[in-house]
């Protein structure tokens, strides 16, 4: 029997318990055992015939009683009954006949038949003074509850306290964790959904980056092979987390199948847009800008629904142009008409800049966005370092005027840049056998610089006749150099022939091609042919260098008659 | 590169492209046949004037011995050149693709 009585401290044998109370409660426990511990050596410390703990449900305003030998899941508001009063007052409350006390819930014994006689009351506050929950104890065995009582409880509810604090705070990091494995789960897939590398389209550079805010995002991109062309897509759905990611994962994939089935753009969008209305929630929208670039016409055909601005990067002025969205938001409601879409040609060395607002919004410590000038800056010192290159400089150039800023929102680049106005040129031994080097060499230069393979034919005819022709009546013995160059929907092929005697290509003597088959000659035939095929013919001589320079051009324009004409005094 | 086919009863195949350095060898394939002599042309990619030169000494061969030259399914490319140089009125050409 332990002896304690009003005024005393506590006992040797009170600490003992409570010590021993103390080193089970930091065993680790889940809730349910922890609070079983501590109701138990409540009961067993003060002697009482019941004991219970209530948790203080903070955002509902309500005490929630877990654990009790008869009744569970209860819960009631902060201020009533002994458990609600002790919780709003945070004061302990020894009460010796609870039945005389008007803040007694009655009901509560009613319902489980059970008879409370007296009760102490404590409230549980963490180290931050923050109500965690209320203890109760009834019925002390061989009484009422004395003041030494309310101290040695005083000590217990300290420490279950503490404990209940500790558990609830494991608690919640599982389940963070949990959380956060999920969340990291769902980021692999939606990281899967792009292009795991970039497409390899003749002529282009195409580059695409998603870095999100939080572990999934809601901005997405796709740049991928549809037929001939490349279909390219910045998408981003509104908020970021979980549901956008869901949301543009859903679009992505809409899309990605829509062309593969070889929608047109309108019917694609059309229809992606009224599904997408159907399913997402009222308030959710998805903007995005959605185009198929033609490579080989240098044409992008696109609708953006919402996504804007549009730069378009201009490589002979230097500057960009900056375009409107052509349509709401996808999903915002179904479209009354198919939308319009609109053009972009790119000339050599041309990009587009589609950025998502992540970019054009993030702000630095001063309040300020890093805005679209500041985008245009970057792209006119970068472009023409490779699109990567690029995404990486507007990414560093943010990051550096942040200057610590967080990330707030999803950051999304995709660049598309014609290949510049390069051209390549080879020298040529004059012999008739080397023509087959040369089919190579303008094969090879006209997939490097993406000019359209439908004017091959046509640019082989006059460069075989413009070769041979020289192999055959030229005295020189100088390699001759041919160079060739994509100009806007063509491509510009220059004939060098040194050692060379004058001799205009472009006034060769007329062929009657009117001529029945037994007075034709197959002579001359090859130059009649050349100003009909191509755009345009120059001949150039240098009399002081003795060289003649041929430059021909060709382009995907409707045909037109070739324009010849000849330069004096040309420099090769 | 290019590869001929065939000729007597059935047409001469040609696949590839005709151009100066395969003009003598195309050459040398149709002086040996004689009569209505058909080329199917579904595979000629690419057409020089050393081509059309061969094609028109050919005709004219064949024309002296009452035979002639067909060309059938020939290609937008060949009918251009064929049609600037007016041999699409020297010889019966069934256009292709």
């Amino acid at each position: 029997m332990i002896d304690r009585s009003a005024g005393e401290g506590l006992s040797t044998e009170d600490l003992a318990i409570l010590l021993d109370v103390t080193r089970s409660l930091a065993a680790p426990f889940d809730l349910m055992s922890m609070l079983a511990s501590v109701t138990a050596a409540a009961r067993q410390v003060l002697r009482a015939d019941r004991s219970s703990v209530w948790l203080h449900d903070a955002a509902a305003g309500e005490l929630v009683l877990e654990v009790s030998s008869d009744i569970r899941h209860v819960r009631i508001p902060v201020g009533h009954g002994l458990v609600g009063a002790c919780a709003r007052d945070r004061q302990l409350l020894n009460v010796a006949d609870c039945y005389a006390d008007p803040r007694f819930d009655q009901q509560v014994d009613r319902r489980s038949g059970y008879r409370t006689r007296c009760s102490l009351t404590l409230p549980l506050i963490d180290h931050a003074g923050a109500l965690v929950g209320v203890m109760q104890v009834l019925n002390r065995i061989d009484g009422t509850f004395q003041a030494a009582d309310e101290q040695l409880a005083s000590a217990l509810a300290a420490q279950c306290a503490v404990a209940l604090q500790r558990v609830q705070m494991i608690e919640s990091l599982i389940e963070g964790e949990k959380m956060r494995r999920e969340m990291e789960m769902a980021q692999v897939v939606q990281m899967s959904t792009l292009p795991q590398a970039m497409p390899d389209v003749a002529g282009y550079d195409v580059h695409g980056t998603f870095r999100p805010a939080l572990l999934t995002g809601g901005d997405t991109f796709d740049l991928a092979p549809v037929g001939d062309g490349l279909l390219v897509v910045l998408g981003d759905a509104t908020g970021h987390g979980i549901a956008p990611a869901l949301s543009v994962t859903q679009m992505h994939a809409m899309l990605r199948i829509a062309f593969r089935l070889g929608a047109a753009l309108e019917t694609a969008f059309a229809q992606v847009n009224d599904l997408l209305a159907e399913t997402l929630a009222e308030d959710r929208f998805v903007t995005a800008f959605i185009g198929v670039l033609d490579p080989r016409a240098h044409v992008l055909r696109y609708v953006s629904a919402g996504q804007g601005p549009i730069l378009h990067f201009h490589a002979d002025r230097g500057t960009c142009s900056r375009h409107k969205p052509t349509s709401f938001p996808l999903g915002a409601m179904a479209l009354p008409r198919p939308p319009r879409a609109a053009e972009m040609i790119f000339a050599p060395g041309d990009v587009l800049v589609l950025l998502s607002d992540g970019i054009y919004e993030y702000g630095n410590g001063a309040g300020e966005q890093f805005g679209e000038d500041r985008v245009e800056q970057v792209v006119a010192g970068h472009h023409a370092h490779g699109m990567a290159a690029l995404s990486a400089a507007l990414l560093d150039a943010v990051q550096a005027f942040a200057g610590g800023a967080a990330q707030e929102d999803d950051i999304t680049v995709v660049l598309v840049r014609r290949g510049p106005a390069v051209s390549e040129s080879a020298a040529f031994a004059r012999r008739i056998d080397v023509l087959a080097e040369i089919v190579a060499f303008t094969t090879a230069a006209f997939a490097r610089q993406g000019i359209p393979a439908a004017l091959r034919a046509d640019v082989d005819f006059v460069l075989e006749e413009l070769f041979t022709n020289i192999v055959k009546y030229g005295r020189g013995k100088a390699p001759v150099a041919i160079e060739i160059a994509a100009i806007p929907g063509g491509v510009e092929v220059t004939l060098t022939e040194p050692e060379a005697d004058r001799f205009d290509v472009t006034q060769a003597s007329p062929v009657d091609v009117t001529l029945p088959a037994v007075q034709r000659q197959p002579g001359g035939l090859g130059l009649h042919l050349i100003p009909r095929l191509v755009d345009s013919v120059q001949y150039g001589y240098s009399e002081g260098e003795r060289c003649s320079r041929i430059v021909f051009r060709k382009t995907d324009a409707a045909p037109s008659p070739g324009v010849a004409g000849h330069n004096e005094d040309q420099r090769c | 590169m290019l590869t001929m086919q065939g000729g007597g009863e059935t047409p001469v195949v040609l696949s590839g492209r005709l151009d100066a350095t395969q003009a003598a060898a195309a050459q040398a394939y149709l002086d040996r046949l004689h009569g209505v002599v058909t080329l199917d042309c579904s595979d000629l990619q690419y057409l020089s004037s050393a081509g059309l030169g061969v094609f028109l000494k050919t005709h004219k061969r064949l024309l002296g011995a009452g035979g002639r030259l067909r060309l059938t399914a020939v290609n937008r490319h060949l009918q251009d050149i064929f049609s600037y140089s007016g041999f699409d009125q020297i010889l019966e050409i069934e256009p292709g693709r």
